[in-house]
Order: structure tokens, then sequence, then C-alpha cells
């Protein structure tokens, strides 16, 4: 089922979308929201959320450090319990293990409070209960960068894997376009609260055609994509020299 | 967390010897002599120099101090609080008697500033800024600003007097009970009823609960599982100053309404000289204090374990 919205504009703690966005989003698709840090990404995120929210659709959305996800006062199983009833399923210990199993989190007490947990398996949790619906969206919220690289790859891929079975569509809100580049085959480009360019992974990179889109490849994880992707820099030979003398292998 | 609450034991026990320590120091040097009060409180007429001085050697007053004070101390470990040094009786019975009515009029007054400041707090988070919230602050700063014994007396005045309603003096009844708990019980509810309001507004601003509402988890859940224990946390803190103001409000208010307990037997005490009295009420005031901190610390940690974590 294609997700749609149109109109959503919001007013959020100074930051604002005062333009009227409107998208259109293709079951199972995987979408990066880029843009510079303020240019409204997080906000039309969570204009997102409640607009979908609204009409009926289920949504799930993980902030970008866990402490904006889980109450310090609650146990983990607190939280798992309330979030499972909060989508009128009673809590399924089948259903935990099979997401716990998914995502590797292992040896946690679900007894303790968030803060008994390491950071990375906080946030492996907060995706784990992100999914307990099966959700139409998924809204991850730059989730990885509470957590180290080895970490945040091995969580982004087993969230792939895990998705791969199910229609739920991801929305990948970062600034980071190494990591976007990685995960996410559309790219949808903001700045100063209005989506400015929108369009495939490799062209966005290759070819970016805003002001916006071009300074973020500008300043991209260059090493990650340097590396990896190095066609994006052909056009710029003294950057790539640069980079091949300090040695990128 | 045991190990977090018995480290707290020690600090204790230092309170307890240093207020002994104190108490006894300025009684032992306040001015007057105590065996002429004694005696004149126990024969009730002129006495004479020979009176004065057996009073003196009876009650151990001509002892040096450190004496004195190993005399009176070394039973406080089991308990003994000595013998009044006007009537010779244990204080122990007569304190107990007393704290019987005091205790429960404290708890009765932080039963009424509960009750009171919990309701009006909600209903004024309810619409921060609005006029229920306002009319909530006004009445707190009111209730803060009146004194104890002034409101004591209007009561009377209203309740006792013209209406009638309720009996002002002595404690034979359960109902006697009722103006005095309320005379510092609606200044306990005005002081409480700004940390309720003011953790409430304060937890509703934790940065986790919007992803919660995303969640879908209900507003009312939310208030009830995840606003209302942050918000718990710091009126928890302040129950033990409370708890304190409660039980030195009760020296004014036993007075006021002729009630019978610790305050008017301090009072007493105080009036006849009978040192070994004063010292037990004052000792048994920081005991409280001690008991109940003790224990509020035992619910914060219960209510936050980060705070025994940090500790440890």
């Amino acid at each position: 089922m294609t997700l749609s919205v149109s109109g959503l504009t919001a007013v959020r703690s100074g930051r604002t979308i005062p333009h009227p966005t409107s998208l259109e989003i293709a079951p199972r698709a995987r979408i990066g929201l880029v843009g510079a840090s303020g240019s409204g990404k997080s906000t039309l995120g969570h204009a997102l959320i409640d607009d979908l929210r609204a009409h009926g659709r289920s949504v799930a959305h993980v902030p970008q450090r866990p402490d904006e996800a889980l109450d310090p006062l609650r146990s983990m199983a607190f939280h798992w319990t309330e979030a499972a009833r909060a989508l009128g399923s009673p809590p399924n210990a089948d259903q935990r293990k099979r997401l716990f199993a998914a995502l590797k989190i292992d040896g946690g007490d679900l007894r303790k409070r968030p803060w008994g947990w390491s950071r990375g398996m906080q946030q492996q949790f907060v995706i784990a209960m992100a999914l307990i619906g099966i959700p139409d969206l998924i809204v991850l919220d730059e989730p990885t960068s509470a957590l180290d690289p080895v970490v945040a790859a091995q969580t982004m891929d087993l969230l792939d894997s895990h998705l791969a079975a199910t229609e739920t569509v991801m929305l990948l809100i970062t600034h980071d376009l190494g990591l976007a580049a990685r995960r996410v085959l559309n790219l949808t480009v903001m700045d100063a609260g209005r989506v400015v360019e929108a369009s495939p992974t490799a062209d966005l990179l290759d070819r970016p055609q805003t002001g916006a889109a071009q300074s973020l490849s500008a300043h991209r994880s260059w090493l990650a994509l340097l590396c990896g992707r190095s066609k994006a820099f052909r056009s710029d030979a003294a950057k790539a020299r640069r980079w091949r003398t300090s040695g990128c292998r | 967390m045991s190990r977090g609450i018995l480290g707290l034991l020690p600090r204790a026990a230092v309170v307890l010897t240093g207020t002994a320590l104190a108490t006894f120091a300025l009684l032992w040097n306040a001015p007057g002599d105590p065996a002429l009060a004694i005696a004149l409180a126990r024969y009730d007429t002129v006495a004479s120099d020979d009176v004065v001085d057996h009073v003196q050697v009876e009650t151990d007053l001509d002892a040096g101090f450190l004496t004195a004070f190993t005399a009176w101390s070394g039973p406080l470990l089991i308990g003994d609080f000595g013998r009044s040094s006007v009537t010779g009786r244990a204080v122990w019975p007569e304190l107990i008697d007393a704290i019987s009515y005091t205790v429960p009029l404290a708890f009765a007054g932080l039963a009424i500033g509960l009750a009171t400041s919990v309701p009006l707090a909600a209903i004024a988070t309810r619409a921060p800024g609005r006029w229920m919230d306002r009319i909530a602050v006004a009445l707190a700063s009111f209730g803060a600003a009146i004194p104890a014994y002034w409101l004591g007396l209007l009561l009377i005045l209203l309740f006792a007097l013209h209406l009638a309603w309720l009996p002002a003096m002595g404690a034979r009844t359960a109902v006697h009970i009722l103006l005095p708990a309320l005379t510092p019980g609606l200044g306990v509810a005005a002081s409480l009823t700004w940390f309720i309001r003011s953790g409430i507004r304060e937890a509703r601003g934790q940065p986790f609960l919007p992803a919660f509402r995303r969640r879908g988890v209900s507003n009312r859940a939310i208030g009830r599982d995840h606003v209302a224990p942050h918000a718990a946390i710091p009126v928890v803190t302040v129950l033990g100053p409370e708890m304190a103001f409660l039980l030195e409000g009760a020296v004014m208010v036993e007075v006021i309404f002729a009630r019978p307990g610790l305050g008017s037997f301090l009072v007493a005490a105080i009036t006849a000289r009978d040192f070994p009295k004063v010292q037990a009420v004052v000792l048994l005031a920081a005991l409280l204090f001690v008991v109940v901190n003790l224990l509020i610390d035992v619910v914060y940690r219960l209510t936050d374990p980060r705070i025994g974590e940090r500790d440890a």
C-alpha cells in the first residue's frame, strides 16, 4: 500500500517546515531524508508520523538517542509491555524473543532500567520495540549516532534483513550521506524547511542539482564514500588526489 | 541498595551523638540555678539553702560536666532516659504518653497536606498558566504566608466558637485532632502544592515523553506511569523537612489547643527546669528526624534507583 501525505506543515520548537510538503512513498521503499542541521528533517519526520497515524496507519519512530525513547525510572520489561499494549496486542514473549534474536539483543536483563544496559543495547532495544506492530513506516532519526561504527553497521544490517521480509517502509533521517548512501535507494534533500531535491541515491551523489545537495555531498563522510564509491569524486580531481595522498585503503 | 542505606547509619549515629552533646552542654551552661528551680517546683515554697544543696547533690548537679554527661548518656544507649529531676519518676513512660499524642497529630497534618495538595496541583497543572493554575498558586502563596499560630486562633474562632462544629481544647476524642492538625496541615499543603506543581511541570518536559506519545501510549497512561513517578522525586525529598515542620509546629499548636503531647511536655519541662525531660524531648526529636530522613532515603532510592547507583 502506497503511503501518501499532502500539505504537511509543522512548527515545532523553533524549527519549522513552513512550506506544505507532499510525499508519495511506495511499499518497501528505503528513503533517506538528508539535509544540514536545522533544515527541518526531524520536524518533517514527526509531522509525517503524526499525519499518517491520524489516518490510521501504523507508524513507528526511533529517536536519535535512547534517552529520548526510554524512561529512566521504568524497567525495560515495562517499556516493552507498554509498547505492545499501545498497539492493542497483548505482550507476546515469543515475538519478543524473535525480535531480540533478529537484532541480536542478548544478555540484557529486562528487569533492569535503561541505564543498566549499554547505550548500543538500549538503541537496539528501541529499534526492536518499534518493530512490534509490523509498522507501515518506520522513521529512524539518526538511529546510529549514539552507537560505535561497528555496532551501528551491524544494527543497520540486522534491521535491513528483518525489514526485507515485511512491507515496511523505512525513512532514514540523517546528515551522514555516507550512511544514507549505503542504506537507501532514494534520497530526499531538505533545506531551510523545504524539500529541494529527491532522486535515486546514486544520481544524487553523482549529479547533485541544488546547492544544498551539492554542499552536502561535498561535506559527506569522505572516507567511506571515496573508498566505496569513488565515482562520485571523479569530477573533482583535486579532492580525490588529496584523499589518495592521505592514504585511503 | 541495602549497602547504600547501611552507609547512612554512621551518619545517623554522628547526628544523634552531636545532638546529645550539644543539648547537654547548652542546658549545663544555662543561666540560673537549676537546683533552686527544682526545689521551688518540688516544694512550692521558698526553699532554704539546705534544701537547695540537697537537691544539687541528689540530682548530680554538683558533678563535673563529663561525669554528669556520661551518667546521663550511658543509660541512653539502652533506652533509659533517666528520671525527672523534679518528680523523681522515670521520664520514659511520660515521654511515650506525649509521643502517642504528637505523632498522630503530625501524621494527620501530613495527611491533610497531601490530601489537599495532590488534587490541587493536579488540577492546576491540567492547564498551566490558566485561571485554575493561578488560583492554586495564589492559594499556595497565601497558605505559606499565614503563620500557624494565627491560623490556629482563627480556626478556633470560626469552627469552635462561632459555628461550634468542632472542639478546640484537649484531646478526649478523635475529632479533637482535626483543628490542631489543620493548623500546620494547611501550611504543609501550601508548600507541597508548590513542589508537586513544579514537579509535574518539570516531569512533563522530560525529553522522552514525545516518543511515548508517538508510540501510541495514551495521555492517561503517560501521566500515571511516567509523569507521576518523575514528579514524585522532588516531593519525596521535601517530605523530610515537612515532617520536621510538623513536629516543630506541634509545640505551638499543642499550647494553643491545650493538647497534651511533646510540645506541652517540653514547655512544662522547660518551665520547671526539668533538664532530663528537656534533653529527652530534644534527643527524641533528633531521633525522629533521623528515622524519617532514613525512611525517605529508602523511598527515594526505590523511586529513583539511579541515586543509589551513583553513591555506590
